[in-house]
C-alpha cells in the first residue's frame, strides 16, 4: 500500500516535473504538454538500430528508471510513508545513483551511434567528478544523525535543518545532484547543440517515453534528496508532513531545472577540474567541520 | 493520410493516439532554425516543437527553397524519423527525392499558422493507413562501394555490412558475439602475436598522450542543430577529441554566383537570393558593383537609406547568430531572447519602430555580456593556430586587426562610424565584438533614418567593369562584374565566409569536440556564400 | 519488517518496473510495428548516412581523475560506518579519520602535483 502511494506521488511528481521542464526550455506552461506527448510517443515506431547492442539499448532506460526508483524507495515523504526504511539508507541512495551511469553509458554505447557514444562515455567522466560530491556531504548528514535510517536523518534536522548547520555541504549536493540528472548546465550526456541529443538520440517512440519518463523520475527523486538530508523533509508547522515534503520538493525541482537556462553548459574539462580540485577538499572541510562542531557545540 | 502514415487498420485506439500527435507535433527544420529565423518565421510561436534529431521528429519542415546537397540531407533524416511522419514545406518547390510535402505553404508566419492548422489536421485523420508505402529515395539504399570506402581505420569489419537488416532480432541480440570473433579473424593471421596490443595498433595514428586508440568519423553537418544550417563538416573523433576535420565547401546544388548574369535592372533580385542569410547586403553589393561600372552616382538619400538597410541587417545577422551560439553553448535564455528580438528587427517596417526596439536590445547586449561563466566556456577557445591573417570582418576585428570596408566609405564617416575593435582571438572576443556591434548598428540606423532597401541599380546600364565592396554581417565581400548593352556577362564573388572557413581546421583540430564546436560556431560561418 | 523482507518489497519494485515497462511496450506494439525501410535503422548523424560502426576502442581522457577515483571511492566505504559512530566515539574517532584523511588528502595534492587534474591530450 506504502509503495503504491509512494510510486503515485513520485509519478504525480515527474508529471509536474515534467511541466516544468517544458516552461523552463520554451517559456511555455502547458499543463498537458506531457500527456499529449506521452501517447503521442506510443504511438510512433520504436527504432532499433542495425547492429545495435540489443541488451544494453534496451536495459539502459529501464535500468535509469529502476535506478531512480529504487533510490527514493529508502527516501520517507513523511514519518510513516516510506516504502523500505533500511538501515543503510543513505548508503542506498548513493548505491542506487551508482547505476544512473551505467544506465546512461549502456543507453550511450547501445545503439552504435557516434553521438550517442560520446554522451555516455562523457557521462562516466561526469560520475568521476560528481560522485564524491554524493558520498562526502551525506557522511556529513551522517555524522550528525548518528544514524544511516533517512527517517533519523529528518529527525536530526528538528532544532535547525542541515541547509543552515551545513550550508556548504548543501551546496556541494545540490551541485552534485544537479550532474547526476544531467540537468543543464551539467547535461553533458545530451548536450542538443553539441551532441544532438546524444545518449537520448537513437531512442524513438515508446522506448524515448520511458526514458523520458526515468529522467523525470530521477529529477524528483533527486529533489526528494535535497529535502529529506538538507531542508528538513516533512518538518514543518501547520500544513500535513507529506505536504512539505511535497512542496520544498518541488521548489528545489524548479529551482533545478531553471539554474541552467541562465548560465553555459560547462565544459568537461572544467567539470572534473573544479569538482575535483575545489570541490573534494570542500566537501573534507565540510566533514571537519560538522565533526568540530558536533564535539565542541552540540555535546 | 499522410505521406509518412503508419501501417495499421485504424481503430479507437488509434484515432486517439493521432489526435494527441495532431497537438504535438515536433519539426526537425531544414536547413535549420537559424534560416528559418533569417527568413522571419517564428516556429515554435507557430505550434510547432523544434528538436535536434530527426529520431524525435514527426513533422520535417521545409524553409524556402532548398539546394539538392539540401535536400538529399533532408531525405536522409526523413528515412530517419520513425513514422507517422509528414514532410511540411514552407516555400519549397522542388523537395526531390522527398515525398510530395503534405502541406506546402507560402513562406511567411501567417501561412505557416494556417499551414500548421492543416497539418493537425491531415495528422488527426492520416496517421494511421491500412496501405502504406516504402520511402525508397535513392540516398537512402545500400551502397556496397560507400561502404568499402567509408570502412577506412576500423578493426570490426563485420558489423555494419550489407545484408546486416534482413537479419531477424534474435540474430541481433547476438552481437558482442560476432565482434569477438571479428578480432579473432585478425588474430588468425599471426597466431602467435593474438591479441597483442602492438600487433593490434601498429601503423595506426597515435593521440597526443601516445595511447592509440581507433578514430571514428563523425558528420558534423549538413543538418546538425548546433551549426549554422547547411554547414558540414566531418571530424575525425579520438575519443571525444577532434583530431581532423573536413569542411564541405558549400552547399552542394547551391546557385552560383553566375546567377547575376542577364539584365542589370533585375539583379538585386537575383543577387538577394546568393545567401539567404543576408539578402540585403547582396542586393546591395550587387547595386554598388553595377553603378560602379556605369559611373552612376547615387544621392544622399539613397546612401543613407541603404546604410539603415544594411545595418539592420547586420544588427538582425548578428542576433541570429547570437541565438544560435547561445543554443549551441546550452545558454537558453540567451538563445530566445536573442531569436525574438532577430524576428521583431526582421519586422520592423519604419524607423520609429527600430527606436522601439534599441532599448531592448541594449538591455540584452547588456545582459549577455554579464553572463555568468562565458569566460570559461569560451575563452581560449576558437584561437587559429596561425594567426588572423586571413580572417574576415567581426573575426579579424575580434582579433584586434581594424579591417574594416565601412571606414572608408563617407556616409559612414559621416554618421561618425569607427571599427570596434577587441583582443582576444578567441570566440570570447568574437561573441563580446558581435554584441557591441549589435548597438552600434541600431545606432547608425537611427543615424541613417531610413532603412529602405535597395531594388535595382542607379544610373543609364551601359558596358564596362564595376567593382564594389561590402561590410557584410561576416566580413568584407568584393564583387566584380563586367557589363555589355545593360547585361552581366561576368561576375565573380568574394565572400568573407570562404576566407573564415580556411580557419575552421586550426579552431577545431585536438580540441574537445564541444570546444571544437564552439570555435567553428564563433566564426559565423554562412554556408551559402562558402564557394564551391 | 524484516531486512530480508524490506529487500523483497525492493525486489518486487525492481519487477514491477520491468512490468510496467513491459505493458508499455506492449501498448504500443498493439499500435502496429516497426516497418524496415532503408536508412531507417542506421543512426541518425544530421543528414549524412553513416553506416559506420562506431564501437572502438573509446580513448577516455579523464583516465587521470579515474585512477584518483578509486582511490576515494574505496575510502568512502569506511567513512560510513565511522559517521555513524562517529558522536559516540568523540575525539578519538575525528583524529583517527583525520590522520586517515590527512593521509588521503596528501595523494590528492601528490596527483594533482603530476598533472592528474587535466584533460589528458
Amino acid at each position: 500500500m506504502t509503495t503504491a502511494i509512494v510510486i503515485l506521488v513520485l509519478l504525480a511528481g515527474a508529471y509536474v516535473v515534467a511541466v516544468l521542464e517544458g516552461w523552463a526550455t520554451n517559456g511555455r506552461l502547458r499543463p498537458a504538454g506531457p500527456a499529449l506527448d506521452a501517447v503521442a510517443l506510443l504511438g510512433r515506431e520504436s527504432v532499433v538500430t542495425r547492429s545495435s547492442d540489443r541488451i544494453f539499448f534496451e536495459v539502459g532506460p529501464v535500468l535509469l528508471l529502476i535506478s531512480a526508483l529504487l533510490a527514493a524507495a529508502v527516501l520517507p515523504l513523511s514519518p510513516g510513508l516510506v516504502v523500505t526504511d533500511l538501515a543503510t539508507g543513505a548508503l542506498f541512495v548513493n548505491m542506487a545513483l551508482a547505476f544512473v551511469m551505467v544506465a546512461l553509458v549502456m543507453a550511450g554505447w547501445g545503439p552504435d551511434g557516434v553521438y550517442a557514444m560520446v554522451g555516455g562515455w562523457r557521462f562516466l567522466g561526469q560520475l568521476v567528478g560528481y560522485s564524491m560530491l554524493i558520498v562526502m556531504p551525506l557522511t556529513a548528514v551522517a555524522m550528525r544523525a548518528e544514524s544511516l535510517f533517512t527517517i533519523r536523518i529528518v529527525e536530526s534536522q528538528g532544532a535547525l535543518w542541515n541547509v543552515i548547520f551545513q550550508p556548504l555541504g548543501f551546496v556541494l549536493f545540490f551541485l552534485a545532484a544537479l550532474a547526476v540528472c544531467f540537468l543543464p548546465p551539467f547535461d553533458l550526456p545530451t548536450a542538443p547543440g553539441e551532441l544532438a541529443g546524444g545518449v537520448m538520440a537513437e531512442y524513438t517512440g515508446a522506448r524515448l517515453a520511458i526514458m523520458r519518463l526515468a529522467r523525470m523520475v530521477l529529477v524528483v527523486t533527486l529533489a526528494v534528496t535535497v529535502t529529506v538530508f538538507y531542508l528538513g523533509g516533512w518538518i514543518g508547522p501547520v500544513l500535513p508532513p507529506w505536504a512539505w515534503t511535497l512542496g520544498k520538493s518541488l521548489l528545489v525541482a524548479a529551482v533545478m531545472l531553471f539554474a541552467g537556462r541562465y548560465v553555459p553548459r560547462i565544459r568537461e574539462e572544467h567539470f572534473l577540474q573544479w569538482f575535483w580540485k575545489f570541490g573534494i577538499p570542500l566537501a573534507l572541510v565540510n566533514i571537519l567541520y560538522v565533526g568540530i562542531v558536533l564535539l565542541v557545540v552540540d555535546k | 493520410m499522410i505521406s509518412g502514415a503508419r501501417q495499421a487498420e485504424p481503430n479507437w485506439f488509434h484515432r486517439m493516439v493521432a489526435r494527441a500527435m495532431a497537438r504535438r507535433l515536433n519539426a526537425f527544420v531544414v536547413p535549420g532554425p537559424d534560416v528559418a529565423r533569417a527568413l522571419g518565421l517564428d516556429i515554435e510561436a507557430a505550434g510547432l516543437q523544434v528538436v535536434d534529431t530527426p529520431r524525435h521528429a514527426s513533422v520535417l519542415l521545409l524553409v524556402g527553397e532548398l539546394p539538392e546537397g539540401l535536400r538529399e540531407a533532408a531525405a536522409v533524416a526523413y528515412a530517419q524519423m520513425p513514422r507517422p511522419r509528414a514532410v511540411f514545406a514552407t516555400g519549397t518547390a522542388d523537395v526531390s527525392p522527398l515525398p510530395e510535402p503534405d502541406v506546402s505553404v507560402a513562406l511567411d508566419q501567417a501561412s505557416l499558422a494556417t499551414g500548421i492548422q492543416e497539418l493537425r489536421r491531415a495528422f488527426a485523420e492520416g496517421a494511421f493507413a491500412p496501405e502504406i508505402e516504402d520511402f525508397e529515395a535513392a540516398v537512402v539504399q545500400e551502397d556496397e562501394e560507400d561502404e568499402e570506402e567509408m570502412d577506412h581505420g576500423h578493426m570490426h569489419h563485420d558489423h555494419g555490412g550489407e545484408g546486416q537488416e534482413e537479419e531477424s532480432e534474435e540474430d541481433q541480440e547476438d552481437e558482442p558475439e560476432e565482434e569477438e570473433s571479428g578480432e579473432k579473424e585478425i588474430g588468425e593471421d599471426q597466431l602467435e602475436n593474438f591479441m597483442s596490443m602492438i600487433e593490434m595498433t601498429e601503423g595506426m595514428p597515435a593521440s597526443g598522450d601516445g595511447l592509440i586508440m581507433e578514430w571514428v568519423p563523425a558528420p558534423y553537418g549538413p543538418l546538425f542543430p548546433g551549426l549554422p544550417g547547411g554547414l558540414s563538416l566531418t571530424f575525425t573523433l579520438d575519443g571525444d577529441t577532434v583530431a581532423g576535420t573536413e569542411v564541405e565547401p558549400g552547399i552542394e546544388g547551391h546557385i552560383p554566383v553566375e546567377i547575376l548574369h542577364g539584365p542589370v535592372a533585375s539583379i538585386a533580385e537575383r543577387a538577394a537570393k546568393l545567401d539567404p542569410l543576408t539578402p540585403v547586403v547582396y542586393r546591395w553589393l550587387a547595386c554598388r558593383a553595377v553603378e560602379d561600372a556605369s559611373g552612376a552616382q547615387i544621392s544622399d538619400e539613397e546612401a543613407l537609406s541603404r546604410v539603415g538597410a544594411l545595418e539592420r541587417e547586420r544588427a538582425a545577422s548578428h542576433l541570429g547568430w547570437a541565438a544560435s551560439f547561445g543554443f549551441l553553448i546550452g545558454d537558453g535564455s540567451l538563445s530566445q531572447r536573442a531569436a525574438w528580438l532577430q524576428l521583431a528587427l526582421l519586422q520592423v517596417t519604419n524607423i520609429d519602430e527600430v527606436g522601439l526596439i534599441k532599448d531592448e536590445v541594449e538591455d540584452f547586449v547588456r545582459k549577455a555580456l554579464r553572463t555568468p561563466f562565458l569566460g570559461s566556456k569560451l575563452g581560449g577557445i576558437g584561437t587559429p593556430e596561425d594567426g588572423p591573417e586571413d580572417a574576415a570582418g567581426p573575426v579579424a576585428r575580434a582579433a584586434g586587426s581594424e579591417k574594416d570596408s565601412r571606414s572608408e566609405d563617407p556616409t559612414y564617416r559621416n554618421l561618425g562610424f569607427y571599427p570596434i575593435v577587441r583582443d582576444g582571438n578567441d570566440a570570447l572576443a568574437r561573441f563580446r565584438l558581435r554584441l557591441e556591434e549589435i548597438a552600434q548598428s541600431l545606432d547608425l540606423v537611427l543615424g541613417a533614418g531610413a532603412i529602405a532597401s535597395t531594388d535595382s541599380p542607379a544610373g543609364e546600364a551601359s558596358s564596362g567593369t564595376g567593382t564594389s565592396t561590402v561590410e557584410t554581417p561576416r566580413g568584407t565581400a568584393t564583387l566584380d562584374v563586367t557589363l555589355e548593352d545593360g547585361k552581366v556577362i561576368s561576375a565573380e564573388l568574394d565572400a568573407p565566409s570562404t576566407r573564415n572557413a580556411r580557419l575552421v581546421e586550426g579552431v577545431t583540430v585536438s580540441r574537445e569536440v564541444a570546444d571544437a564546436l564552439v570555435g567553428v560556431g564563433s566564426l559565423d560561418l554562412s554556408p551559402w556564400e562558402m564557394s564551391r | 519488517m524484516s531486512a530480508l523482507q524490506q529487500y523483497a518489497v525492493l525486489l518486487g519494485m525492481v519487477v514491477g518496473v520491468v512490468g510496467f515497462v513491459l505493458s508499455v511496450y506492449g501498448i504500443a506494439r498493439s499500435l502496429g510495428k516497426t516497418r524496415k525501410e532503408p536508412g531507417k535503422d542506421v543512426p541518425a548523424t544530421s543528414g549524412k548516412l553513416s553506416r559506420d560502426p562506431v564501437w572502438a576502442r573509446y580513448h577516455a581522457r579523464y583516465y587521470g581523475y579515474a585512477l584518483l577515483f578509486l582511490a576515494f571511492d574505496m575510502e568512502m566505504a569506511y567513512m560510513y560506518p565511522w559517521a555513524v559512530v562517529y558522536r559516540e566515539l568523540g575525539l578519538k574517532a575525528l583524529l583517527d579519520m583525520g590522520v586517515f584523511l590527512t593521509i588521503l588528502y596528501l595523494g590528492l595534492l601528490y596527483g594533482w602535483s603530476q598533472g592528474a587534474f587535466r584533460r589528458q591530450r
